[in-house]
């Protein structure tokens, strides 16, 4: 798995410079991008009540399972377009945590 | 219509089960969640690795996976890998975004499951930033039956006996995240390393090169002139893009037909690869004692909105299962050169077996396919003649029609089948030579929607279902393959 495509000379062509030397495979994610992520993702699909967002995001922030301060690590999905989302639920292990 | 015949005494050399390999990165939720939750956790378990996962897996009869990368492979160094778990070494995954590691999940917890899955263990040695010293002591470690340093060590950390371990890459990607190497150099480097990767007791490694990325023709020719001699295998890779873009590489659901049709057409292109790459291969050996290895290949689109982008996470389609039965079909046609091919990736990473979230578990369109294609592991190719009818698209024509067949040890005679069309069947009629075989059973992966995927919430909207309409008489064979469709058919006596 290449994350980083080889710079060599000779015989590659332009094309393969690269699969991903910039920053679309960084795990942590800025507030900023974060933000424009939320958003797109509010734009095509329903979305909760600021207060049922807000206490999805702290049950989040307050989760064993909280990654890089973004992502849930038992569903891979930044929390902050997760909670946003009406039809979302929390992938904790048998126990939902936004109950 | 079309017609095809089917030569049922033209054994055209053993189909490798090699071919259906898989490969497992320390990438995302591959290894972590989707394979290893830990002794301690609430999701079911065998010694850490989890049951459903486990069990979905050992249906398919896995022949081999690879691990630990990838390009996680050129930063990995085993020795943080193995003891207590609380005393291994945490560190960063700098090749994925930054993603922590807590080596866990390391040799031992791979030999475990391997063992658990019944298949061969391949693991991709750090040649990138490692050193001869530490892979000569990796293998040292896995399979020396006798007294030393290394071997001492593996029966303090409980594992008394050695494992056997055949398939060992020595290096991944060296021509990118695996040093930035020249093939002229990295021919020199192979050589050095490979010379200490030692057959200790009665362990014999099969040794595989990195190979070219995609159309590196001039890798492969160096390597084949500076290093034949010290390989059994030359790796290559080469990934599946709807946009031939890796900026923007498309997404893996919502395509339309267009999206469609460039992604089979992309994956066609596999076939341009291994037969240029194969001739080069034929200079050097013409006996074909280098196997070609396509050690990574698979479907890589955008990330699944609203995951995070280091963790590769993507759904799969029917369009997935196009995408594995027409490179199995090519694998299995150039049987005599690829010898082995892993999946990119197993669980969770790009063209995914399984998904899971949580406690949750689904099986995808692609985990079908290789679940239907795994009657032609090491069976007898047998040869068809047939020209495919044209698939159009806007101005771009490619075949319609994809296919192998095989006999088996049992005398089992298996036809696999893809229909590439998005909107037309396809209706084969198939003359059966040299058999007295005389009944046929199928079964067929097929949505009304090219774009059909499975959810955790409809876990069987794509499932393969019996296949109606297949009939066998006087020899010839008879069935219609649905638009965008994946078979499977069994003829016996």
């Amino acid at each position: 798995m290449n994350s980083r495509l080889s710079m060599e000379t000779g015989q590659k062509s332009e094309r393969s410079l690269c699969k991903g030397c910039d920053d679309q495979y960084d795990v942590q994610i800025s507030e900023a991008k974060l933000a424009r992520l939320v958003e797109l993702a509010s734009r095509s699909r329903p979305v909760v009540a600021d207060a049922e967002y807000e206490r999805r995001l702290s049950s989040c922030y307050s989760c064993p399972a909280l990654q890089y301060g973004s992502t849930c690590r038992y569903c891979g999905c930044l929390v902050q377009v997760r909670a946003k989302l009406l039809d979302s639920t929390c992938p904790f292990p048998y126990n939902s945590r936004w109950i | 219509m079309v017609n095809v015949t089917l030569k049922a005494d033209s054994n055209q050399g053993l189909i490798n089960r090699n071919i259906y390999g898989h490969f497992s990165e320390h990438l995302g939720r591959c290894i972590y969640e989707g394979i290893w939750v830990g002794e301690d956790s609430p999701i079911p378990n065998t010694e850490g690795i989890r049951n459903d996962v486990l069990t979905a897996l050992q249906k398919l009869n896995i022949p081999v996976l690879r691990w630990p990368g990838g390009c996680f492979a050129d930063e990995y160094h085993w020795k943080d890998g193995v003891g207590p778990l609380s005393e291994r070494a945490r560190m960063i995954n700098t090749n994925w975004g930054g993603v922590e590691e807590n080596n866990h999940f390391g040799t031992h917890e791979f030999l475990r499951l391997c063992e658990l899955l019944g298949t061969e263990p391949y693991i991709s040695g750090n040649v990138g930033s490692g050193t001869v010293q530490e892979m000569q002591q990796w293998v040292e470690y896995m399979t020396f039956d006798g007294e030393s340093p290394m071997a001492n060590w593996r029966k303090s950390n409980g594992r008394e006996k050695p494992w056997k371990l055949t398939y060992f890459g020595v290096g991944n990607e060296n021509w990118g995240c695996g040093g930035n190497m020249r093939a002229e150099y990295y021919a020199d480097e192979y050589r050095r390393y490979a010379t200490y990767v030692r057959n200790y007791s009665d362990n014999q490694i099969y040794k595989i090169a990195c190979g070219p990325n995609e159309d590196n023709y001039h890798w492969t020719e160096v390597l084949m002139r500076e290093a034949h001699q010290h390989m059994s295998g030359l790796s290559l890779h080469y990934y599946t893009l709807p946009t031939g873009v890796w900026q923007d590489k498309g997404e893996a659901t919502g395509f339309n037909e267009s999206d469609w049709f460039q992604t089979l057409k992309r994956t066609l292109h596999m076939e341009e690869l291994i037969v240029k790459h194969s001739e080069i291969m034929d200079k050097y050996d013409p006996e074909c004692k280098v196997g070609l290895i396509i050690d990574e290949w698979g479907t890589w689109y955008n990330v699944e909105p609203g995951t995070n982008p280091g963790f590769l996470y993507q759904q799969n389609t029917m369009r997935d299962a196009l995408v594995a039965g027409i490179n199995l079909n090519l694998f299995n046609k150039y049987n005599k050169r690829v010898q082995m091919a892993n999946l990119a990736q197993i669980v969770n990473v790009l063209q995914a077996l399984v998904l899971t979230e949580g406690e949750k578990m689904i099986l995808t369109p692609t985990y079908h396919v290789f679940d239907m294609y795994q009657v032609h592991m090491d069976a007898e190719r047998l040869e068809l003649d047939y020209e495919s009818p044209g698939y159009t698209f806007g101005e771009d024509t490619i075949p319609q029609l994809s296919l192998s067949a095989s006999r088996d040890q049992e005398g089992v005679i298996h036809v696999t089948a893809c229909n590439l069309s998005h909107t037309d069947e396809l209706e084969v009629v198939c003359q059966l030579q040299a058999t007295d075989s005389s009944v046929a059973s199928g079964r067929i992966l097929h949505h009304g929607e090219i774009g059909a995927f499975n959810t955790f919430e409809q876990p069987e909207n794509v499932t393969p279902s019996e296949w109606k309409g297949v009939t066998l008489e006087n020899g010839q064979l008879r069935f219609v393959l649905p638009p965008a469709s994946v078979g499977v058919i069994a003829i016996k006596a």
